[in-house]
């Protein structure tokens, strides 16, 4: 428990660390403060989409755990993903209505984690993968049935093609991040 | 400011003692006085004014009955300095008469409110209040506000206003709206998902979290719309940001690849440090008034309960025992928590945990659910979003449980509201 502890405190000052020097210096108002230090994939690309051969799964209520037939659809997805090396993934997480908005945003994000970290176990490259929440703000049926609430506790996967590795050498994820987001954009009031 | 709040009683004292009996009866006592409202004099006898006079009238009281301090009387005549006219006022039970003047003067409007105590017929206060012609609702308000200050010595809140997401675009955007119903405007017009929108201490920021660059990052707004800047983008959850009372850190939900946990950044964004290390999920920070604590959701049970820390994830203690809760914040006097919690076959109801004798009282009961509750800066009314009518719409609440109504008639349907300071 100790050991635990003690690896979990120095994991802590190491991510603390690296965050501290990425915040620091003459940095504007968050502009870089980013997602470096994850291992997930960039996810701030507009290009993101569906495609038949990989589908979707769900979940029982309030519940992020793999259903047995959610692994399997899974795992026919996993072989596609492993075949395919010129995309990235995108988990979306979703939730049903009966939740509240806070809670279902975590819930939502922990669903498209479980299914990040089940595609790793699976041999699919976890630096491909990124994920996002939408908690109860996408739903895809908008009844308030016992049946639409199932088809709304969900994660999708989707996809984007990465450029092939000769222009990829130089503009990394990040840079592609950067310009996808800019930092400051004024509303009209 | 506090030498001439004590010079203001020192006034009151020495020159009428009946003024300091108003405010005693208030505060001490509780009961509600009988206040008669006589009507604004056209300062230069312009239609306009008169007109305006009415309004304001209409405005005022509206916002003297929200208060819930005073019995409002009206039907008197409009009190032009005659008599006979008090007399009348004095027939119907009134003890103090608000009355003024409204003038229209280089294309400014000057609104005169007084405090008149009809016994002695003397102005017990007086106060002139100067704006654009077409703010004369923040004019009214701003009356309204100084009069409760005098009964109570804490200023009303007819001033302050609610922000919120709705949906009548098809997107969720952000609006404002008055604390009575009117005034809605736009925010954010980003055609993304903008939720969970909180003000800053001072009222002069908006956080809230947007989709807009492709994650839900937790950005800063100005009430007026200007002035967007990015709080924290990091991958994942940056949600449910909240800040503490003297408006120098934020408490926020962040999942960075991991499990969702509260973290607290700066009030530039500069990341401080993770509170929670939970293998759930934590969210919904609110600090408590005193900035030392923080109440906030954790599944730890395995389902999400209220639980308090202090600001180092330490002093851990749950607040709920059972179903579903969420959205909890912390009363501005300190000694209670509203929170929504899931009822079986009634969705989700508002409840108010008081921190001194750790009782739960229910303070909803509807069919629909009622979510995100906000206190009032005067910690007597919450404001929240109920499904009851069959959409989401806002609603404000005593917190007694009484008077119910509904904030306006707002198209499309409307989330997670947060009542201004």
């Amino acid at each position: 428990m100790l050991k635990r502890l003690t690896i979990l405190f120095c994991i802590f000052i190491l991510i603390s660390g690296c965050a501290k020097q990425k915040r620091s210096g003459d940095m504007t108002r968050g502009e870089k403060a980013g997602a470096e230090d994850v291992d997930e994939a960039g996810i701030r690309h507009g290009d993101w989409h569906s495609t038949p051969e990989l589908k979707s799964i769900h979940f029982s209520f309030d519940k992020s755990d793999l259903l047995p037939e959610a692994r399997e659809v899974l795992q026919k997805n996993a072989e596609y993903l492993k075949s395919n090396t010129d995309i990235n993934v995108m988990v979306e997480g979703h939730c049903d209505e009966r939740g509240t908005i806070e809670y279902n945003l975590g819930l939502g994000q922990r669903r498209a984690s479980a299914v990040r970290e089940y595609y790793g176990k699976l041999g699919v490259s976890l630096s491909r993968i990124g994920t996002i929440s939408y908690g109860e703000e996408k739903p895809l049926d908008t009844g308030h049935t016992e049946e639409s609430w199932y088809k709304n506790r969900r994660a999708e996967t989707k996809i984007r093609n990465i450029k092939p590795p000769m222009e990829a050498e130089e503009g990394t994820v990040n840079t592609e991040k950067d310009k996808d987001n800019p930092g400051q954009k004024k509303y009209s009031p | 400011m506090r030498y001439s709040i004590l010079l203001l009683f020192f006034i009151f004292f020495t020159q009428n003692a009946f003024a300091a009996d108003v405010y005693l009866s208030l505060s001490a006592h509780g009961q509600r006085m009988d206040l008669g409202i006589g009507g604004f004099v056209p300062g230069t006898e312009m239609v306009e004014e008169s007109r305006l006079g009415r309004l304001i009238q209409d405005i005022l009281r509206n916002d003297l009955l929200f208060s819930r301090y005073f019995n409002i009387i009206e039907g008197g005549p409009l009190y032009t300095g005659k008599d006979e006219e008090l007399l009348e006022w004095q027939n119907q039970g009134v003890d103090i008469l608000i009355c003024g003047s409204v003038e229209i003067k280089d294309n400014k409007l000057i609104l005169t409110g007084k405090l008149l105590d009809i016994a002695s017929k003397k102005a017990i206060w007086d106060k002139s209040f100067k704006g654009d012609i077409e703010d004369y609702r923040y004019l009214a308000h701003d009356l309204n506000d100084e009069i409760i200050f005098r009964f109570t010595g804490e200023k009303g809140i007819a001033h302050s206003k609610i922000v919120f997401s709705n949906n009548r675009t098809g997107n969720k955007e952000l609006y404002i709206v008055d604390y009575d119903g009117y005034n809605v405007r736009q925010i954010t017009n980003n055609k993304s998902i903008n939720l969970l929108p909180k003000w800053s201490p001072d009222g002069t920021e908006i956080i809230f979290t947007t989709y807009e660059f492709g994650n839900p990052d937790l950005y800063s707004i100005s009430p007026y719309g200007t002035e967007l800047y990015p709080l924290s983008k990091e991958q994942g959850l940056n949600t449910a940001g909240s800040f503490s009372p003297n408006g120098k850190v934020i408490a926020l939900t962040i999942s960075r690849g991991k499990m969702p946990n509260i973290h607290l950044i700066n009030r530039d964004g500069k990341f401080l440090r993770q509170l929670t290390f939970g293998r759930g999920i934590a969210t919904s920070p609110y600090f408590a008034p005193n900035g030392k604590e923080i109440v906030f959701i954790y599944d730890l049970p395995g389902y999400p309960q209220v639980y308090i820390m202090n600001l180092e994830g330490g002093n851990l203690r749950r607040l709920t025992t059972r179903s579903f809760c969420d959205s909890p914040a912390w009363s501005p006097r300190g000694d209670k928590i509203v929170f929504t919690m899931r009822q079986e076959g009634y969705g989700y109801e508002l409840f108010l945990y008081d921190l001194n004798n750790k009782e739960l009282k229910r303070l909803t009961q509807s069919k629909g659910n009622d979510e995100n509750p906000s206190f009032s800066p005067d910690g007597r009314f919450v404001v929240f979003s109920s499904t009851r009518s069959g959409k989401s719409e806002l609603y404000m609440i005593a917190i007694d449980g009484s008077g119910i109504r509904k904030v306006g008639e707002i198209k499309g349907s409307s989330f997670t509201p947060s009542w201004s300071p």
